[in-house]
């Protein structure tokens, strides 16, 4: 509409007529970066609060927010050793908590706890490595007790998000590690990646 | 413009969403190819899905008999290993809430091998150790108290064994209707790495949250990921123990033979059915023959055990409802952003439309602070309703959950003498909360007169929570999955609300006596009162007494009147151990004292539960000789009163040996599933759009600038 009264006036008009919309291209375009930009920047910072109010969670023995109006805590800390990398993980898994860490599925026992343990996380941020975890790697979850249990990879898996397979009270002390697949897919898809692993010492103790 | 597109997720996503899908489309293709290299799992996840291992199979069949209050059902599975190896299976399987399950039988080959009821860790270590040295084994656990799994080991290549429980419940009874229900499972989901199931095996006793299996089982199928689905077949003989009027069932099509006045002989008119949604029986008496009364009673081991079943006079139903004092609780906090705040707000309208002239009503919303709508009780009028549902309109989700003080706030009661009114809680929430403890003792300690009824919103509610937090408030819950659930789920949980039939209800014993329920529950229309107790001898008499629309009333039972009736000391087991398993959520017991309990009670009426199991074992090792038992030996010696021929596969598979008549076709079936696929654990959506907005950004920024470029150059 503001483009109307110029088109009379020949050259001019026309020279006038797309600077609104190259405008708008470059401005969304600016505002669409800084988005993206922001979710992989959201979730480094919150790890590094993360880890700070999962520090005060192993000495205070009481769980502690990241930050005053937080939703959830942390409850462990998941280590890759062979990756040398670390995440902690929050409590529950809504887009909310997902955003800045990976989430302890709702349902699921604790890790260590008889039964499946279920975390996710996103696949373009923490849970990337996933795809470089293979069997017999280890994975390491520091509990809000201050235990650590080792769990070997026993292997990986596919499955759409609602056909898991995976059920919660299953024997065993398990842990699955899940997030999007494919991992390098831009749109959210129906399949996750399952990384499944068991406990070190159920495994040597039972025969 | 721009702000708002931050602010406003919907703006936004309308925006880019056509950018996205024209991307996408360029993409498409790129990513399968590239996920195959991606870790070292190539041959594992080329498998993944379309290849699962072939899993043994199963099949099953239900003979259920009803004899007056009680029904027993005995069901028959069997498992048929379809591959070259020496296998171990585990299914799992529902069953109905209350039932009792006291016996198992393995047969292998010509053998039959009836299972001890041990304490669990016990049984697993004979299992396991049976396993290990190839002898056929079978056990028996309760996951819930209405999921169980069976394991068998060593079942050689192409063996069939069969396993067989029986359990024991009791009839529902509605008004003048009866009912019986058989919970089947809905398609079987088998895991794809080898061994295709995985046994049941180490580990002490999982912590046994309870959640009701049945009505978060909304019955939703996969086509594209379950096998086919399997039949089931099933028989029922029906002795109620008077003159049967009409028989009938909702969920089948079933055919009916009376051989006599007082028995009906049922069948599936298809002869089997697929195993995806619950059987459900019901019958009425005939006309006028309906009993006044239902008291039953049997010996077991020196001691004596009634079951009463007693419906409140019907007239009093017609009377004016109650005027109730509703207090709405309403979470707010992070965890409910989305589509469950939405949920939770149109329930919540709902309940405040059907407030009636006379009802007074509050709304409480929490999140890690909380706000209460309105200082006190307010009459259910225009201009207070108006006000509430602004506010409700309002409701944005955010904060933390801090559940406990709005709680208290809802339970707190300001006028307990009012007792000619209803005081109920309206609960709406995911209980995304690690505190259940602590907010179960907060309603055993101060739930007084007032009823708690549970909303649990959102796709993954917390149905521990619920459950027994309804249960401790003495209300009932409800759970919403989504939008379109909300009017219809809503208006069953408030009809219940609005038409208490009973309330206050006691039963009394003038002889010593070990009853059961511990909390006698409110009534709603139609519903009998169920008292069940042990005592040394079926005398004196049970008083029961409550409220009737405010009016009291009461009843006295002669107890030496009652009638004969089978299984009800198992009955009466079953729901004493469920009590206990109640004291020991809300800390009403110890816990290693709960446990002792539960404990002594399931062995001393051989009943499975969270701490016990049924275990056979067969006494001579099999698996290293490798003798192939040939399929064709297992009908021919099965023992007498097996129902072999229901079981086997319909393939065509069992090889008919010369001189064996063939299976009749009439009853088979096959599969159980192995998978109780409402209880799958739903894995949440995770990942972003952050490389989608940061290509269509750099490409519109690239755009931009490209045609101001062009711009310049044309202008000047």
């Amino acid at each position: 509409m503001p483009g109307l009264p110029s088109r009379r006036s020949g050259r001019a008009g026309l020279a006038a007529l797309p600077a609104l919309p190259a405008l708008f291209l470059a401005a969304g375009g600016l505002v669409l970066l800084a988005q993206g930009a922001w979710i992989p920047a959201k979730a480094a910072l919150a790890q590094a609060l993360l880890e700070r109010a999962f520090a005060r969670t192993l000495a205070a023995g009481a769980p502690s927010r990241p930050w005053p109006w937080a939703d959830t805590v942390p409850v462990a800390r998941i280590a890759f050793p062979g990756l040398g990398e670390s995440y902690v993980a929050l409590a529950g898994s809504s887009g909310q908590a997902l955003a800045f860490g990976p989430g302890h599925v709702e349902g699921t026992p604790e890790a260590g706890e008889p039964g499946t343990a279920v975390y996710a996380a996103h696949r373009d941020t923490q849970f990337r490595s996933l795809g470089r975890l293979a069997p017999g790697d280890s994975v390491e979850v520091r509990r809000r007790d201050g235990r650590t249990i080792r769990f070997r990879v026993t292997g990986r898996r596919i499955a759409r998000w609602d056909a898991s397979g995976l059920d919660a009270d299953a024997p065993g002390r398990r842990l699955v590690l899940a997030t999007c697949w494919p991992l390098d897919a831009l749109a959210p898809g129906p399949d996750r990646l399952l990384v499944e692993a068991i406990a070190e010492d159920s495994r040597t103790a039972e025969p | 413009m721009q702000r708002r597109s931050i602010s406003d997720p919907l703006p936004r996503n309308l925006l880019i969403g056509p950018l996205v899908a024209a991307l996408l489309a360029l993409f498409a293709g790129a990513p399968p190819a590239r996920a195959l290299e991606a870790g070292g799992g190539t041959l594992l996840l080329r498998h993944a899905g379309d290849q699962p291992v072939e899993a043994p199979r199963l099949a099953a069949d239900a003979a259920i008999a009803v004899s007056g209050p009680t029904a027993r059902a005995t069901i028959t599975q069997a498992f048929r290993n379809t591959t070259a190896d020496w296998v171990e299976g585990t299914y799992l399987f529902p069953l109905p809430e209350d039932a009792a399950v006291d016996s198992m039988k393995l047969v292998v080959g010509d053998r039959v091998i009836v299972a001890d009821i041990r304490e669990r860790r016990a049984a697993q270590r004979a299992y396991e150790a049976a396993k290990a040295e190839g002898k056929a084994a079978a056990l028996t656990e309760q996951q819930r108290p209405n999921l169980f799994t069976n394991a068998v080991a060593n079942i050689g290549p192409g063996e069939t064994v069969l396993v067989q429980i029986a359990y024991q419940q009791t009839v529902r009874q509605s008004g003048d209707t009866y009912s019986l229900r058989l919970p089947t499972v809905a398609a079987p989901r088998y895991s794809p790495a080898p061994p295709a199931i995985q046994s049941a095996a180490e580990g002490p006793a999982a912590p046994d949250p309870v959640p009701d299996r049945r009505r978060i089982a909304a019955p939703v199928l996969d086509p594209a990921r379950s096998a086919p689905v399997n039949p089931l077949t099933l028989s029922i003989d029906l002795k109620p123990g008077f003159a049967i009027g009409s028989v009938h069932s909702a969920t089948h099509a079933i055919r009916v033979e009376a051989p006599s006045e007082s028995e009906r002989r049922i069948a599936l008119r298809d002869g089997a059915t697929a195993a995806d949604r619950d059987f459900e029986l019901t019958w009425t008496p005939a006309p006028g023959t309906r009993p006044a009364i239902g008291l039953f009673r049997e010996r077991v081991a020196g001691a004596e055990t009634v079951l009463a079943v007693v419906t409140p006079p019907s007239a009093a139903i017609a009377q004016a409802p109650m005027p109730r004092d509703v207090v709405f609780v309403i979470d707010n906090s992070g965890s409910m952003g989305g589509t469950s705040i939405r949920q939770a707000r149109a329930s919540l309208l709902v309940g405040l439309d059907r407030l009636r002239p006379g009802d007074r009503f509050n709304v409480i919303r929490f999140d890690d602070t909380m706000e209460t709508v309105f200082p006190d009780l307010v009459a259910a009028d225009e201009a207070h309703l108006a006000h509430a549902k602004r506010f409700v309109a309002g409701l944005e989700a955010r904060g933390g959950t801090e559940m406990l003080a709005p709680l208290q706030a809802a339970l707190r009661d300001g006028r307990p003498e009012e007792t000619g009114r209803l005081r109920q809680v309206v609960f709406l929430t995911d209980g995304a909360i690690g505190n259940e403890a602590q907010i179960f003792a907060a309603i055993a300690a101060g739930r007084g007169r007032t009823r708690l009824f549970m909303v649990g919103i959102g796709s993954a509610p917390n149905g521990h929570l619920m459950r027994h937090a309804a249960e401790l408030g003495r209300g009932s819950f409800t759970l919403i999955g989504s939008a379109d659930q909300v009017a219809d789920r809503m208006r069953e949980l408030l009809l219940k609300l609005e038409s208490p039939v009973v309330t206050d209800l006691s039963a009394t014993f003038s002889e010593a006596a070990e009853a059961t329920p511990a909390q006698m529950p409110d009534l709603y229309r139609g519903e009998p009162v169920t008292v069940a107790a042990r005592m040394r001898a079926a005398r004196g008499t049970l008083t029961l007494a409550g409220r009737i629309g405010g009016e009291p009333w009461r009843v006295v039972l002669r107890l030496d009147e009652a009638a004969e009736g089978t299984g009800i000391g198992k009955v009466w087991a079953r729901a004493k151990i469920g009590d206990a398993e109640t004291a020991r959520l809300t800390g009403a017991m110890e816990p290693a004292a709960a446990d002792a309990e539960i404990l002594r009670l399931a062995l001393d009426h051989g009943l499975t539960t969270r701490l016990t199991a049924l275990v056979a074992v067969d006494a001579t090792p099999r698996r290293p000789q490798g003798a192939r038992l040939a399929r064709t030996d297992l009908p021919l010696n099965l023992p007498a009163g097996w129902d072999f021929e229901a079981v086997f596969g319909r393939d065509g598979e069992a090889p008919q040996a010369p001189g064996l008549a063939p299976a009749p076709r009439e009853r088979r079936a096959e599969l159980i599933p192995a998978r109780d696929a409402s209880r799958e654990v739903a894995l949440p959506q995770t990942a972003t759009d952050f490389e989608i907005r940061v290509l269509v950004g750099a490409i519109l920024l690239g755009l931009g600038l490209l045609l101001q470029a062009r711009r310049r150059r044309v202008a000047p």
